[in-house]
């Protein structure tokens, strides 16, 4: 489970992660905007949902990404845990990592976002949809129309290749912007 | 004049202030947020003075009439935080029910408090959401669309805050399990800000270099040269077996990781992680005019800010002298003769060296 540690009441952390910090909020600015542009683009929303929708999906994968960092952390082997630590202290990895590793990481951490984006995404829409319309829908639906069905598994798979367009969108931005910045430092 | 004018005046200022007081504290209604408040307090006196089982049901309702006394003054009169639609009184409730929630009777205020605050106080926000009118009589209602959304984002906005804290507090808890990362240079660093100043020395190595020299010593001191000196060839680390001031490191060590362990669970300990990235060597250099220097050193092998590594080093001289035999020297073949012993005398402070370790002699 989450590992809190004792609250240090007077003694502050030697370290404060405000990279870390405006990173995730930079990344935020950046997502946020691409992926409410490709919702109106695509799935044709006005810009105020849309941009409702693009806030709700990246701030909720946002937190739960974060949630399920901290719920693996404590109970990752040292080795590992002191590959993150020298990552996020030093921005290297401590040498013997293997590429394969990285790269699997990395594509894990994308599809997983990109599923939780989507699930994310349907519920966001069903969150602006009022009572009484669902209602209506689900008897059009029961009433059969396998058109209506079709339409219904079209929206879907819409939806769905919207979100990974979305994704992949910000994630190349903000995957461009770091390797701009670590090119900078050298 | 001017002055009984002002005095009447500054009157007239307490007065007001008396009256803002006496709105505050008196209760205009028997059913009012400040009986609740009134009622909390009583309870929190009651549950002092209280044996055990029943203080703990006692001070249960005080901490229910505080929530529900402040959740009803805050929502009376609802200042909202600038910029957003989180009224304060919903964080000063949030904080009261985090404590509440996950406080301990040791420590009343935990991580887990802070971490969870900002997300308590947005699901405090949107409760009366879904409420309509006040009082008692209410009834249950879904908000409206525009209001589902600014909830929404709301609650998304507070759970990164909350995972923000989370990751202050994880950071944390790396720096004290990896306590010698602090001597390193934080300055390329992107993700971390170096909020105190730069330690002199890491301190665990330093701590286990401190604790081999008596240990060393006390093999040495006023042994045999011969075995002294046999003693020194074995002390480095060979391409084949560990040297004798490596065993001694790695007791050291091993104490060292027993002593810093918190309990976990039973039986469990979780001792510094750094502690397995500190490794121990020597290095036995022939000084002019007879004797040797026996360098001490503890190199670092875990995450550092540069690709060299760096080792500490504490030396040691160690000297024949010669001095009578008496009772402790074993075969003595005629009395009065005069044997040769070690003197070893160590620095005071390891010296830290940016380098990796120097080669074998």
């Amino acid at each position: 489970m989450l590992d809190f540690v004792g609250f240090p009441f007077f003694d502050v952390s030697p370290v404060f992660p405000l990279g870390a910090i405006l990173f995730n909020f930079l990344f935020f600015t950046l997502a946020i905007p691409i992926e409410a542009y490709i919702l109106t683009n695509r799935l044709k929303f006005d810009k105020r949902t849309s941009i409702f929708y693009s806030i709700a999906i990246n701030l909720f994968s946002g937190a739960i990404g974060w949630f399920v960092f901290f719920l693996i952390e404590p109970i990752l082997p040292p080795e590992i845990r002191s590959e993150i630590v020298s990552y996020f202290f030093f921005n290297r990895p401590g040498g013997n990592t293997s590429l394969l590793i990285l790269m699997m990481t990395a594509f894990i951490i994308f599809f997983s976002t990109f599923l939780v984006k989507f699930f994310l995404l349907k519920m966001a829409l069903m969150s602006l949809r009022e009572p009484g319309q669902v209602k209506q829908e689900a008897q059009i639906i029961g009433r059969k129309t396998s058109r209506r069905l079709g339409r219904m598994k079209l929206q879907n798979t819409s939806i769905l290749t919207t979100v990974l367009i979305g994704n992949s969108l910000s994630y190349t931005a903000i995957t461009i912007i770091i390797l701009v910045i670590t090119t900078l430092q050298k | 004049m001017q002055i009984t004018k002002d005095l009447f005046g500054l009157l007239g200022i307490v007065e007001s202030i008396y009256e803002r007081i006496k709105k505050i504290f008196i209760p205009p209604r028997a059913y009012s947020w400040q009986t609740l408040i009134y009622l909390s307090i009583f309870s929190w006196i009651m549950s002092s003075l209280a044996g055990y089982p029943i203080k703990n049901v006692i001070a249960f309702f005080g901490w229910a009439f505080l929530i529900a006394g402040t959740s009803w003054y805050t929502t009376d009169q609802p200042i909202l935080i600038p910029g957003t639609n989180m009224p304060i009184g919903a964080v000063i409730t949030g904080f009261l029910v985090s404590v509440f929630a996950f406080g301990h009777e040791e420590d009343i205020i935990t991580t887990r408090t802070i971490v969870l605050w900002p997300t308590i106080s947005a699901l405090i926000t949107a409760i009366p959401e879904f409420f309509e009118g006040s009082g008692i009589d209410y009834k249950r209602q879904i908000p409206k669309a525009e209001v589902r959304q600014r909830i929404i984002v709301l609650v998304g906005c507070c759970l990164i805050l909350s995972a923000w804290i989370q990751l202050y507090f994880t950071v944390d808890k790396w720096a004290r399990q990896y306590p010698s990362l602090l001597f390193d240079d934080f300055s390329r660093s992107a993700f971390v800000i170096k909020t105190g100043t730069r330690r002199q020395l890491p301190e665990n190595g330093a701590k286990i270099l401190n604790r081999i020299q008596p240990l060393v010593q006390q093999q040495l001191e006023a042994t045999p040269w011969s075995n002294v000196e046999r003693w020194l060839i074995e002390a480095p680390n060979t391409k084949n077996s560990l040297g004798r001031v490596n065993a001694l490191g790695r007791q050291v060590i091993q104490d060292l990781s027993r002593q810093s362990g918190k309990k976990v669970r039973e039986n469990q300990v979780e001792s510094l992680e750094e502690l397995r990235y500190w490794n121990v060597d020597a290095r036995v250099i022939n000084r002019k005019g007879g004797g040797y220097r026996l360098d001490l050193l503890a190199s670092w092998d875990g995450p550092r800010s540069a690709n060299k590594s760096y080792y500490l080093r504490k030396s040691c001289q160690i000297d024949p002298i010669s001095r009578p035999a008496d009772v402790s020297t074993v075969n003595i073949k005629k009395p009065g003769e005069r044997i040769t012993v070690a003197e070893i005398q160590c620095d005071r402070a390891p010296k830290p060296i940016p380098e990796s370790l120097p080669p074998k002699q």
